[in-house]
């Protein structure tokens, strides 16, 4: 079923790819609309925002000129700040943001690995585990175990 | 009549504060009539304070803009069923609609198991209470919604002073969604803190076995349902308002909604291991705590402006509160846990990697990762500012890059941990179990990539999404193949059958499809495009299949908005379709202008058409039209996983039927050899 789905929209992602404004709206996905509505740029659809139109009009100038995508996103920082970056760049203090969701599982994992391997160690030299039964049920198991042998 | 509510809500603050007096006294003392008017008194506080909202919303129903709120938040022309909705559109409002929730559920807890668990039930009634003082106390001095307008003559006499109308309503908040979204989303909410308030009991009582699992189990399961269904609702919300094409942006508002959700989903998982094996004691004691400490956390992100999003409220102090809140909750909880860390000790060991437990265990990490992952965005541009002077912004391409291999992991697990039994699976059962699920999932993915298919994310979510759908379909084949063979029915009636034996297991096989519905939903996303144009009449633009014909444009007025709207029709293969009608509507009252979308859906794709404004060159209207791809996949998923969540907190029937009858339990229990091993056989198969 959602092969069927995902299949028959697939021919759109090599149209959507040839438009000719997909640079532009690929670099904009890296920027954001500065008027404080706090959406991507490209996005931005803010009513009577004066900041998108203009920004996206420089971006599509300066893709024009082939300016590199480094450089532009450079220009873009020191005109309007680094709040402007939709991601933090992965330089300095920053790339603690990149490394930390890495680290923390990786982090997690041994942890888990070792919860995981003294469980296992103990379960080794304790008496065979099983399913939570109650002395009750145990001891009429038992007992019912017996007459059948007797019998 | 403003008197009356406030009146209200501060007798409902002194009846909390006396059921958690009379609750501590009661247990300290062991005085059986301090405990009863305790739990008496923490009911009561939920008919205190439905006076109190049922008093406010008099006052926007009647349009009394003396009070500063219904000022502030409705106006005369407003429809009424948003003016009832203009409750929770403020801080304070909202503040007081998030104490009449928890009161709700504390009462039907508290109401509920009035004869049950007298041992529990002390703690659970001083730990709501704590939580109702707190709650009520914002709304009674922090920050109260009866507030009136007007002041001191210069005699010194206070004077009322009334406005003609008021300021209006947020206009994006005036969507019939607003109306349900944030009551849903408070319901989740504030339902965590019946399991928060059980589990803290459980501990500090040291009450015996896994009871208060059983107890909070379909509470917990409400919650996250409710949960689940607000987050829906807000991201439709946001496709259908915010007009940019999306239902997710990764606001931080939205993203402190995620954060609860995905910490309760995880304690619905791992809880499974302490009911069936006695595991992970502390660790599901710590799961609650921290989902209800999130859903705090979220209130904070919200409210105290710490970190800027569409939908944060004013930044304001309240936040403070919320942090000496949160400290105090962590404090305690640690607290607890120290003090009877050695009543968490785990009865069982794991036996083997490869099996049930393992995939509880690894699902946990991942979840847990997604959820740090996605706290740590959150509040990066905070920890940036901090340490560098300067902020920063952690918008979607972070999370994107971060958390979709993460979901998509998780995706896989949901596929394989119902294939895994406990204990122990042996590799033969696992290779019969995955082979052909797996290599359908790889059939399927090298078939979209012959046509085309090239998103890699999106090629690995279809894999998994018919690899896990499969996984589901073939437990639900072999469950109801032994019961149609037996009893001679066909396969759906055995299916049905199957279901209503074990639902909580087969309602969790429901919500994991309804999770793989979202997924290709959200997966369809990687195809989205759009195209902008300036249109006049007559003019047109191609999307996709579509021909977008621009009829004309005209003006609309009623007494709450005026509105420019564009009319147009769309064509496919050179037949007409449908008429569109996208808007920009300006708000009087409010003096603010916000867009109406037209979409008009359909389960392969939504053609989403926004009317963007004038150029600013040429005056011309600009029409933006998205075609996105299986949007609507995500809503039917999430009504599926409504159903499915539904379905699992109904009781078994076959438990149903062996329970009612006490002789026959009897009978049962002294039949040889069978009924015993049978009943143990039973407890373990179960789920």
């Amino acid at each position: 079923m959602g092969a069927f789905a995902l299949a028959a929209i697939a021919p759109l992602a090599s149209v959507a790819r040839a438009q000719e404004s997909a640079h532009a709206k690929e670099l904009g996905q890296k920027l954001m609309c500065v008027c404080g509505c706090n959406q991507i740029l490209g996005s931005c659809n803010h009513v009577g925002c004066t900041y998108s139109h203009d920004m996206m009009k420089e971006l599509e100038d300066r893709i024009a000129r082939n300016e590199p995508d480094d450089l532009t996103l450079q220009a873009f920082v020191q005109e309007y700040g680094p709040t402007v970056l939709s991601s933090p760049p992965a330089k300095g203090f920053n790339r603690i943001a990149w490394i930390a969701p890495i680290v923390f599982p990786l982090v997690a994992l041994a942890l888990l690995w070792d919860v995981v391997r003294r469980w296992k160690h103990r379960g080794a030299v304790a008496t065979a585990s099983g399913p939570r039964v109650s002395a009750d049920l145990i001891a009429r198991a038992q007992r019912e175990s017996n007459k059948d042998n007797e019998a | 009549m403003d008197i009356f509510g406030s009146f209200a809500l501060l007798l409902a603050f002194i009846a909390a504060v006396y059921a958690f007096c009379a609750g501590i006294a009661g247990i300290v003392t062991r005085r059986t009539l301090l405990t009863k008017s305790a739990h008496n008194a923490g009911m009561a506080v939920f008919g205190l304070v439905t006076l109190a909202v049922a008093s406010l919303e008099y006052f926007f129903l009647t349009d009394n803009f003396s009070m500063e709120y219904v000022a502030a938040h409705s106006n005369r022309a407003l429809p009424a069923y948003y003016k009832f909705a203009a409750l929770w559109a403020g801080q304070e409002g909202s503040l007081l609609w998030w104490s009449f929730l928890l009161s709700t559920y504390v009462f039907f807890a508290l109401f509920l198991n009035r004869k049950k668990h007298p041992e529990l039930m002390p703690y659970v009634v001083v730990i709501c209470a704590g939580v109702q003082i707190f709650f009520l106390t914002l709304n009674n001095f922090v920050a109260s919604p009866f507030n009136v307008l007007g002041g001191p003559d210069a005699s010194g006499t206070m004077r009322l002073a009334a406005l003609s109308d008021g300021r209006g309503l947020n206009p994006l908040l005036q969507y019939p969604e607003m109306v349900i979204h944030p009551p849903i989303l408070y319901l989740g909410y504030t339902g965590f803190t019946i399991p928060f308030a059980f589990a803290l009991a459980a501990l500090l009582g040291r009450y015996p076995g896994e009871k208060w699992i059983h107890v909070t189990r379909k509470w917990t399961m409400l919650a996250w349902c409710f949960q689940s269904v607000g987050i829906l609702l807000g991201a439709h919300w946001a496709y259908a308002v915010l007009g940019w094409g999306g239902y997710w942006a990764w606001d931080p508002v939205e993203n402190a909604s995620l954060l609860p959700w995905i910490t309760g989903t995880a304690f619905l998982h791992s809880v499974m291991m302490q009911e069936k094996r006695g595991m992970m004691k502390v660790w599901n004691v710590w799961l609650v705590f921290t989902t209800f400490m999130l859903c705090i956390l979220g209130t904070l992100l919200t409210r105290s402006g710490v970190v800027s999003s569409v939908h944060a409220f004013a930044q304001s102090s309240i936040g403070n509160w919320f942090v000496g809140f949160l400290a105090l909750v962590f404090i305690v909880c640690f607290w607890a846990y120290w003090l009877n860390r050695d009543y968490l000790r785990s009865d069982n060991q794991l036996d083997s990697l490869v099996s049930r437990e393992s995939s509880f265990l690894f699902n946990n990490l991942i979840l847990l990762a997604a959820c740090f992952s996605v706290l740590w965005g959150t509040l990066f541009p905070v920890l940036s500012e901090w340490v560098q002077g300067n902020k920063i912004s952690v918008g979607p391409p972070f999370f994107n890059k971060v958390n979709i291999p993460i979901a998509l992991f998780l995706l896989f697990l949901t596929g394989v941990g119902p294939l895994l039994a406990w204990r122990k699976t042996s590799l033969d059962t696992l290779k019969r179990n995955f082979a052909w699920p797996l290599a359908a999932g790889i059939i399927a993915g090298v078939i979209a990539a012959i046509f085309g298919f090239r998103e890699i994310y999106a090629l690995i979510c279809l894999i998994l999404s018919v690899f896990v759908t499969l996984t589901i379909a073939s437990e639900f084949y072999r469950g109801a193949r032994v019961i149609a063979s037996r009893d001679h029915t066909n396969l759906l009636t055995a299916i049905g059958e199957l279901t209503m034996r074990n639902t909580r297991r087969y309602g969790g096989y429901i919500v994991h499809f309804a999770m793989v519905l979202i997924f290709i939903g959200v997966a369809g996303s990687a195809f989205n495009r759009d195209v902008q144009m300036e249109m006049g009449a007559g003019q047109s633009l191609k999307i996709g299949p579509y021909t977008v014909l621009c009829q004309n444009f005209d003006r609309l007025a009623n007494n709450n908005f005026e509105s420019e709207r564009a009319t147009l029709e769309v064509f496919r293969n050179g037949k007409s379709e449908m008429m569109l009608y996208p808007e920009r509507r300006f708000f009087l009252a409010s003096q603010v202008t916000e867009t109406m979308v037209a979409v008009q859906t359909s389960p392969i794709w939504d053609l989403y058409v926004v009317y963007a404004g004038r150029s600013p060159e040429t005056g011309k209207p600009v029409i933006h039209a998205y075609l996105n791809p299986l949007v609507k996949w995500i809503w039917f998923g999430g009504v599926v996983l409504v159903l499915g969540t539904l379905l699992a907190m109904l009781p078994n029937r076959r438990t149903a039927l062996v329970l009612r009858p006490a002789e026959t339990r009897e009978r049962a229990w002294s039949e040889p050899r069978t009924s015993a091993v049978g009943a143990i056989a039973r407890s373990d198969a179960h789920d």
